[in-house]
């Protein structure tokens, strides 16, 4: 059983992370993760103390589990920069104490580095509203260059090819050409995949109610700081991660909201893309960095799945887990044999992509500060 | 909002919704009306209030006009056919006050009401009679903000001389509507009122859901530390035992989200609680409004009352 410690603050529970159901358990790495938690409020997804929170985290579960592999997000400038107008120089100032922050993980824990930047952000130039089709247009809010279509009429189609902003529309079979999957997740896929111009975001019918001022470039590739290596796709990494760790502890690095363009360590562009379809910062991209290929179809929120709103008064496993209805299987971390962990600042999706051990990540929705959670997936390697 | 054009008084920007995507209700939160079922949940800009804590003050607080380039520009009948598309069984206005666009949600309601989709609010109930009647024609349930009951509690915090229109509002609107009440508790500021106000719901109806939340402070009052939740329950005891219905949530995996039967205690309806508008339905043991181990009656709003627009069903 995955088990799940929440602090709200000065309140923990304990769970089961599948059910959602409070459990009576205890041990040597419960009462770790629970002191960790204690010790470690959450200062907030914007606040200047984010980024050190997730080092600090980390370095009180390193002293205290000695895992070999680490995960580490950093991910405070993603939201600040999203969400936040800031001059240019605040901006290089905010990128600039990431890696500082980075830095100083790397240089007190002695971890070897294999960072990866998730994609360079851009000014919004303006929304693609999709809100008076006949059909029906999907997406959530933290997608900007996908968003799903179902049962458009002929006058939507035609509105929505000659869209200025919109670059192109792909079928539900090309998009299952180019990833296979499943015939489960081919029934969840939208009928057609809308795909966006750089600095456009689709508005649809969502939760959308803060006003993005960067959005996710077009990041076909990424930075790689992997000294040494040479790695051509994110699909790579996993391999990189494999052969390290065979000779020293590694930290596997993920800097949001920095691409090609900002990232100061020294790298190598990564591709982050098949054909049309690139990776917007998030849980698929995540996936398939630690698994080895690609999990577009894994992650259903992002690109215009309706399917999550779910049924009706049904209830759901993993409620504490975003969207996610099961863990994915091919996870690094959960077939690395010696000890692995997670901390990040990105919000509940981390015990699920990584497959570590111990797992520590902000609660956060919609930027409002909710506390912190644990996952505890393996309490047996302490 | 408004504005007086010509000796009369007109709403600035009709049929601009700065919110509007579909939720389940218990996240609103309301939890007994259609427990589990989706609604569009809408909102405009723009309050009556000024409250130093408000989570929404990007919406609430900023001049609504500098916000029209994000606001979702849809018809009432566009907002009625997206409700049917994401197969919505309400529609619910939350976000910011309903009172500041009473016209546009006027010509909302018509056009549900045609597609019997019932609609609900949530509104801080600071209304004059007359408001209170168009709000009591727009909506089948409510969830009131009962924030304090001092005057001294409302002009520090609320902008507000009294709370007197507020609980004139509840008494008024819980005579034939749905009504659900919320208080969000700042220690050391309202948490001393929770015995007042469960008293004055009490005096009302015993099973007004009430609906205490451990508050996030934002705004001005971003720095204040969170509120403790074992002080709050402490202080919850003695309400508890006046007012069955009593939830205190607000903070992921609360315990106290589960609505119980007011004889027997079983657990007749379970949720999940997320947290800021996380909350979900776990397990509904009352489908026909009757727990299931004694037989008792548990209040919910049933569908053929929200339909009709009309009488409250407390069963």
């Amino acid at each position: 059983m995955s088990i799940a410690i929440v602090d709200a603050r000065g309140w923990q529970n304990t769970l089961d992370l599948k059910t959602g159901e409070k459990i009576d358990a205890a041990g040597p790495v419960i009462k770790l993760v629970k002191d960790v938690l204690q010790r470690h409020p959450y200062p907030g997804d914007t606040d200047p103390g984010s980024n050190r929170w997730v080092s600090d985290t980390a370095f009180d579960l390193i002293d205290r589990y000695a895992p070999r592999f680490v995960f580490l997000t950093y991910a405070a400038q993603y939201f600040s920069g999203r969400y936040t107008p800031m001059s240019k120089e605040t901006r290089a100032r905010m990128i600039s104490d990431v890696f500082l922050e980075a830095e100083h993980f790397i240089s007190r824990s002695g971890f070897a580095a294999i960072a990866v930047g998730t994609g360079d952000m851009t000014p919004l130039l303006g929304f693609i509203d999709v809100t008076r089709l006949d059909g029906l247009a999907v997406c959530t809010h933290w997608s900007t260059r996908y968003a799903g279509l179902y049962g458009p009429s002929p006058d939507d189609m035609k509105i929505l090819e000659e869209h200025p902003h919109i670059e192109k529309i792909v079928s539900q079979e090309e998009v299952v050409r180019l990833f296979g999957g499943t015939p489960e997740q081919t029934l969840r896929l939208p009928e057609y995949l809308m795909l966006a111009c750089e600095g456009y975001a689709f508005k649809t019918i969502s939760d959308a109610m803060r006003m993005p001022v960067m959005i996710p470039s077009l990041n076909f590739n990424v930075p790689l700081h992997a000294p040494s290596r040479t790695v051509e796709a994110i699909t790579g990494i996993r391999q990189i991660l494999e052969e390290d760790l065979s000779e020293k502890n590694v930290a596997l690095i993920a800097i949001e909201g920095v691409g090609l363009d900002e990232f100061l360590w020294p790298h190598r562009p990564c591709r982050n893309s098949t054909e049309w379809y690139y990776y917007e910062p998030g849980e698929a991209q995540y996936l398939t960095i630690v698994s080895g290929r690609h999990r577009f179809l894994d992650y259903p929120t992002g690109s215009g799945y309706k399917y999550f709103n779910g049924a009706e008064g049904a209830a759901r496993s993993y409620p504490f887990s975003g969207h996610f209805k099961s863990i994915p299987e091919g996870a690094f971390a959960s077939t690395f044999p010696g000890k692995s962990i997670a901390v990040g600042n990105k919000s509940m999706f981390m015990h699920m992509v990584t497959g570590a051990d111990l797992s520590v990540e902000c609660f956060a929705r919609n930027l409002y500060n909710q506390g912190t959670m644990a996952v505890i997936h393996r309490a047996d390697k302490l | 909002m408004y504005t007086v054009s010509g000796g009369t008084v007109k709403e600035r920007f009709p049929h601009r919704w700065s919110s509007c995507g579909s939720y389940v209700l218990e996240s609103m939160p309301f939890y007994h009306v259609y427990p589990g079922s989706q609604c569009l949940a809408i909102g405009t800009a723009g309050c009556n209030f000024r409250c130093r804590y408000c989570s929404n003050a990007y919406i609430a607080k900023e001049d609504p006009e500098i916000q029209q380039d994000r606001m979702y520009r849809l018809t009432p009948r566009e907002l009625v056919g997206m409700a049917r598309k994401f197969n919505c069984r309400s529609i619910v206005f939350n976000v910011n006050e309903p009172a500041v666009s009473l016209p546009s949600l006027l010509e909302v309601a018509e056009e549900a009401k045609a597609a019997a989709i019932p609609m609900g609010c949530l509104t801080n109930g600071y209304t004059t009679v007359e408001s209170t009647e168009l709000l009591a024609s727009i909506f089948s349930f409510f969830n009131i903000s009962l924030k304090g009951i001092s005057d001294d509690f409302n002009r520090a915090y609320i902008g507000i001389e009294s709370s007197g229109p507020v609980l004139r509002t509840i008494r008024r609107l819980a005579q034939d509507r749905h009504v659900e009440v919320t208080t969000p508790i700042i220690q050391g500021a309202n948490d001393n009122a929770i015995d007042a106000i469960a008293d004055f719901l009490v005096e009302i109806d015993p099973e007004i859901p009430w609906h205490v939340l451990r508050l996030l402070p934002e705004d001005e009052m971003k720095d204040v530390e969170y509120p403790n939740i074992q002080a709050i329950d402490a202080a919850l005891e003695s309400a508890r035992k006046k007012l069955p219905y009593i939830y205190f949530h607000n903070f992921i995996s609360s315990e106290w989200v589960n609505t119980l039967c007011p004889d027997c205690g079983y657990a007749v309806i379970e949720r999940f609680s997320l947290g800021c508008g996380g909350d979900q339905l776990k397990r509904l043991l009352c489908k026909d409004s009757r727990c299931p181990d004694c037989g008792r009656e548990i209040k919910l709003l049933r569908e053929q009352a929200c339909l009709g627009n009309s009488k409250r069903v407390s069963q």
